[in-house]
């Protein structure tokens, strides 16, 4: 296809991503986009085992994590934060690869429970993957078969924190997209 | 319902879409992967896929000793991990040809009802999201939180209780557990009757449950299904009832049953089995024994002579049985979990031939099942 | 007492039963009265509990007779492996209506593991013939739909619950 050429006119500025990224870190804003993160870290309900059972538990009543802006949604398409919370299996990498591709940027993945992080109890099976900080960018490790609500609330916590820290990365942009 | 396969057998017609409902999906309690053919608003033919998470757990105990198996039977079920943990031991009791102590029977008794309590409040719970009541399940998960607490003073863990043993039982009761146990079990029993009410007479919620997924009691059986959906049916086969263990022939209870066999029957009947259980640990409480709550002698590698035993228990979703050959080593050589919601999961997409798609999540959650023992 | 049980339990109101089957040990007797050469080794461990040997050839007549007196409901079917030369099919049969277990064994050679499906007779045979065929291997002939159940397809012909299964433990 040919490059269509658009001659700007020599008094606009012209803004590319890369520019807003890098005015963002440097200014005060990075800290305003991400107290707005960690404080609306909602969580893919997603039981896949006994830590699932406790995920559900810290989502309401007593546990209540609403009140850290962190709420159950449904839809990967809705959440920040995928929750491993049980063991995975050849069988089940795939789906859960997809689901993980679906949920849309910024999102953050938790591994729960010792059968997400290592295998836990099942590490020898035939069906186990483990090593799945391989596969997955994963930001939090929560230990515990299966770790109790407080160890997630914590966890989360930690979450907050290491958003907090965050500084968004200077996307290196395409040249085909600005028109070099 | 007699040949009605449990597969989708031919591609959908022009007419006809094909929907899957998982593996990721909210109203599931675990991941499986329910295929159905729809045409227009009505189910022609469901399949149920499952092995999502799959655990190869009978190769695992095959490689462990007897009592390394233990606290790994939590696993199978972690909602009913006390009857999982109490059939396991009643299997190697036999085997081994030892006795639990008095106080140890009443122990696992009380823990077994405190079990099936909470699995029943939980298992309500997410069937009241499926027909999209989210104020009961916060209300349930509420309620189970004071039954936790429970279990957790006896056994230390809020989920995986690992609880019995051979012979016995782990820990003895705290202190002063008799009065804090009444006082919840009171409120309970007083929060658990208003529930009843208010699902009773809630129109809309009448409205989806009455007369939807019904299962009669020659079905039921023909489908192989026990525990709850069966009783709902107006079947009264319950296994401490049938084949009395521990000391439930000197209890006084009541097998629950309702007749309709519909979704309303089948949370109905957990809803009054809560009850019943209530009644039950009261007595429990009130007859405990004094006495060893252990045998003296506990030894680690166990070797039980050359055999088998198949022992089940009445588990919070049905019938669970734990088939074991032993060969005089101190592994098993074969260890078979039949899981009450492996043969309830089969049941399902029969079940759901026929009724509308909208109906579905109220009916898969009716039927309580549990992914992890499903897979196992 | 196993009689008594037999009585109060039956109470399915949706069939007409005019003399409910007795559930209890005679049909030990009967089954290998009936079976002459089919069943065999009988054995009463404990009062519940029953344990015997069927020719696998056999296995379909025998449940439907098991069926027909009264043990509707199959509970269990287990596939359990004897290298070198043998396998066992389990089938533990019980009844809604009493408390007694019927564990029939059929052994088939391990280098053709083929039986007879149940499917016919129990219909929620069909499940856990799936699970047998796709962990030990064995073929149940005229199975509706014999396919992997719980592992992911590609891993069928693995038979992982045989005794020389190489992938256990895992090696990654």
């Amino acid at each position: 296809m040919d490059q269509i050429e658009i001659e700007l006119p020599s008094n606009v500025a012209f803004t590319t991503t890369s520019a807003i990224h890098d005015f963002i870190k440097s200014s005060p804003l990075q800290k305003l986009v991400n107290w707005g993160r960690k404080n609306s870290l909602w969580f893919m309900t997603h039981p896949m085992g006994c830590c699932g059972i406790e995920q559900i538990c810290v989502g309401v009543a007593h546990y209540d994590t609403d009140r850290f802006g962190i709420m159950p949604r449904a839809s990967p398409r809705q959440a920040d934060v995928m929750m491993i919370s049980g063991y995975v299996t050849k069988k089940y990498l795939p789906a859960l690869k997809r689901v993980w591709d679906q949920m849309v940027e910024p999102k953050w993945i938790m591994m729960m429970g010792e059968c997400a992080i290592s295998g836990g109890p099942w590490w020898e099976s035939y069906s186990t993957v483990i090593n799945m900080d391989e596969i997955f960018p994963v930001d939090i490790y929560i230990p515990g078969c299966p770790p109790r609500p407080e160890a997630l609330l914590d966890g989360f916590i930690e979450l907050q924190k290491k958003i907090e820290a965050q500084q968004d990365r200077t996307v290196v942009p395409n040249p085909a997209d600005i028109g070099v | 319902m007699t040949h009605t396969t449990t597969q989708i057998t031919s591609p959908p017609k022009p007419s006809e879409i094909l929907l899957h409902l998982g593996p990721q999906h909210p109203l599931q309690p675990g991941p499986f992967l329910l295929d159905l053919k729809i045409e227009g608003e009505t189910i022609r033919e469901a399949e149920l896929k499952i092995g999502y998470i799959h655990k190869g757990m009978e190769k695992v105990f095959e490689d462990r000793t007897y009592i390394q198996i233990l606290p790994l039977t939590d696993r199978i079920c972690y909602l009913a991990s006390n009857s999982n943990n109490d059939v396991y031991c009643r299997g190697m009791e036999e085997l081994l040809g030892i006795e639990p102590t008095d106080r140890a029977k009443y122990l696992r008794v009380l823990t077994n009802e405190l079990c099936r309590i909470q699995s029943h409040l939980l298992g309500i719970g997410e069937y009241t999201t499926d027909v999209g009541f989210l104020t009961m399940f916060i209300y349930m998960v509420r309620e189970r939180e004071g039954i936790v607490s429970l279990l957790e003073a006896i056994t230390g863990s809020r989920l995986n209780h690992n609880y019995a043993r051979f012979g016995g039982v782990a820990h003895d009761l705290p202190p002063g557990y008799k009065e804090m146990a009444l006082k919840t079990l009171g409120e309970l029993k007083k929060l658990v009757k208003s529930h009843d009410e208010m699902l009773s007479s809630d129109s809309v919620y009448l409205k989806r449950t009455k007369g939807v997924g019904v299962l009669t009691a020659s079905q039921a059986k023909e489908l192989g299904v026990a525990g709850p959906p069966l009783r709902a049916t107006g079947v009264e086969y319950d296994l401490r009832r049938v084949e009395p263990y521990l000391v439930y022939d000197d209890l006084d209870f009541d097998v629950i049953t309702q007749t309709d066999g519909d979704v309303f029957s089948r949370v109905k009947v957990r809803l009054l089995e809560i009850l019943e259980s209530i009644y039950i640990i009261e007595q429990v409480l009130d007859q405990m024994p004094t006495g060893p709550y252990k045998q003296n002698v506990m030894p680690y590698i166990t070797r039980p002579a050359p055999g088998e035993v198949y022992s089940r228990i009445e588990d919070p979703r049905g019938e669970m049985g734990m088939y074991i050959i032993s060969d005089g080593s101190d592994k098993p050589y074969r260890f078979r979990i039949r899981g009450p919601a492996f043969a309830t999961a089969q049941a399902l997409p029969p079940l759901l031939v026929g009724t509308y798609v909208a109906d579905v999540a109220a009916i898969a959650a009716s039927m309580d099942s549990c992914t992890s023992e499903v897979d196992r | 007492m196993v009689d008594e049980n037999a009585d109060n339990e039956m109470v399915d109101g949706t069939r007409d039963i005019i003399e409910p089957p007795k559930i209890d040990r005679t049909i030990m007797v009967a089954l290998s009265e009936t079976f002459k050469d089919g069943v065999f080794d009988v054995d009463v461990p404990l009062p519940n509990r029953a344990v015997a040997r069927i020719d696998p050839g056999r296995v379909k007549p025998i449940m439907q007779f098991l069926l027909d007196n009264g043990f509707d409901h199959l509970s269990c079917i287990s596939g359990v492996d004897h290298p070198p030369d043998k396998m066992e099919v389990v089938y533990h049969v019980t009844s809604y209506s009493g408390p007694l277990v019927i564990a029939l064994k059929a052994s088939i050679p391990r280098d053709d593991p083929k039986i007879d499906s149940l499917c016919d007779i129990y219909w929620n045979a069909n499940w856990y013939e799936r699970e047998t065929y796709e962990l030990f291997g064995i073929i149940f002939n005229d199975c509706p739909y014999l396919k992997v159940l719980l592992l992911p397809e590609d891993m069928e012909g693995e038979w992982p619950l045989r005794k020389d299964y190489a992938g256990y433990p895992n090696p990654t």
